[in-house]
Order: structure tokens, then sequence, then C-alpha cells
């Protein structure tokens, strides 16, 4: 069994998703048992799935973010076939 | 035999036209986690130069389009370097106490009585409306917790990397993500349960 400090741990500083199934089970056994740790751990939990939903649906939201200044553009263009007629020639 | 594993799956877009193709859609993304035009666009204008320096590299095996996100991923990380450079992140009174408390120590839980959420996010999980204003709730949160935040959550630093890069230790870093996970809940509350859209 482990910790509430281990969870806590496991939680913070390790990635959650790459844990080997067998501390992800004790670890999610722990949550569900423990008084401390559930509430808190939950929270943790929903707003990293949160995160994991949004960044799945983040090529959508990009098509309505800020666009790139038309000036910047053009500067990029010429920087951009500066340096590549550099690097080819 | 070798030409053929040489041979790119997808064909390469010319430099030249890298602006114009992805341009705005690596300006949003860099939006997104900077809040920043200029450092945006800054941010851009790295990874481009970047990716042409690494295109020899460039194995075909996914969309030029993604390689550069790929890319990008670094520059963001640089431009939060050079942000907290300029503005070094010291620990707040209220968070001092809260690494200094006996319970925090015991158990690393910052918390053992979070507030229940007011609605229940996971029934708008599908709703477009509702991750505009998460997007939203994100760009409010407080630096230096909205940059751990980013870096941790969104970018996928570890936390070794997130702590060299902001200046801090492991139990702050974990603090300030307490603090944004807090913030975000809150935002979310008022403005999703504000809007019109649920």
């Amino acid at each position: 069994m482990l910790t509430c400090k281990q969870v806590s741990n496991a939680l913070s500083k390790e990635d959650y998703e790459k844990l080997p199934p067998l501390r992800r089970f004790f670890l999610k056994l722990h949550v569900k048992l423990c008084v401390f740790c559930g509430k808190f751990n939950r929270q943790v939990m929903e707003t990293q799935d949160m995160c994991r939903c949004y960044r799945e649906r983040e090529e959508e939201l990009n098509e309505e973010r800020p666009k790139l200044d038309e000036d910047k553009k053009e500067e990029l263009r010429k920087l951009l076939i500066a340096q590549s007629q550099d690097k080819t020639g | 035999m070798s030409k053929s594993k040489q041979e790119p799956k997808v064909p390469i877009t010319p430099p030249e036209q890298w602006v114009q193709q992805y341009g705005d859609y690596l300006y949003g993304f860099a939006m997104s986690r900077l809040r920043n035009p200029e450092a945006a666009s800054d941010c851009v204008q790295d990874t481009f130069l970047a990716g042409i320096k690494a295109l020899e590299r460039f194995d075909g095996s996914r969309d030029i389009k993604f390689w550069l996100r790929g890319i990008m991923r670094n520059k963001i990380v640089d431009q939060i370097r050079k942000s907290v450079k300029e503005n070094q992140v010291d620990i707040e009174k209220e968070d001092e106490a809260l690494l200094e408390s006996f319970w925090f120590k015991y158990s690393g839980i910052a918390t053992t009585n979070p507030d229940p959420w007011e609605f229940n996010p996971r029934k708008f999980y599908d709703n477009g409306e509702f991750w505009k204003v998460f997007e939203h709730c994100i760009d409010q949160v407080k630096n230096p917790a909205r940059q751990a935040f980013v870096l941790r959550v969104l970018e996928d630093q570890t936390t070794e990397e997130v702590c060299k890069v902001m200046d801090i230790n492991p139990n702050y870093l974990w603090v300030l993500l307490h603090r944004a996970r807090g913030q975000l809940k809150t935002l979310l509350e008022q403005n999703w349960l504000n809007s019109d859209d649920k």
C-alpha cells in the first residue's frame, strides 16, 4: 500500500498515464480508500482529465485563435526565403 | 536499398511557403500558451528558423505542420524561461505558509477539503462552446501558476524540466499547480455558469 506522500508525489511529479499498471492500481486504490487523499486527488485527476480532452480539441479551437499580423508575415516570409537560400547556396 | 528509407512519406512544403501555410496555425498555439503577441510571434520565428536548420533531419513520418509544432514546444519553453528571468518567481506569503505546514510536509497534500464543483464539467465535454470558455479561463489564471500549468500540463514537460525553467523546487511547483487548478475551477464556475451556451 502506498502512503499519502507517495500518492501525491506520484500525481505531482510523475506522469500518471505512464505509470506501470500495478502502481497505478495501488494509486487508485489508495485514492478510493483514503479520506485525506480522496477529495484532493480526485480534483487533481479531474483537471488532468479535462486538460487531456482540451488538448484533443485544440486543432479545432485553433481556427478561432488570434492570427499572425500581416506585416509580420511578410517580414517572416522574406526572412525564410533568405535563410533557405543561404542554406542551399 | 537505403534510398527508399530516406524518401519522405509526406511531401515537404518548401520553407518559402511555411508562413502562408503554418504561420497562423503556429501563432494560434503560441498565443494560447504565452498570451503575449510579441513573444508569440518571436516564438513562431524561432520555430521556422530552427525548422530550416533541422529540415535535413525531417523524416517525413508525419505532416510537416505537426513536426513544426513539435519544434515549437521547445521554443515555448524558451519564451517562458525568458519571461521568468525578467520576472523572477518569488514564493508568496500564503504559499510559504502552506509549504511550511506540518500537514503538507507530512502528506504532500495541499488541501484535504477542496470545494465541490458547482456543476459537473464532464457533462459538457462534447460541447464546443465549453472548451472555448475553458481556454478563456486558462488565459486568466495568474502567473506564475499559469506558466507552471502550461509547461507541466499542456506542454508535457517533466517536473525536473519545469523546475529548472522556472527556477523553483518541486514542492513549490506542486503548490503552483494547486493554485492554478483552484483558479481554473473558480473561473470556470463563474464563466461557464453565466454563459448562455450551456
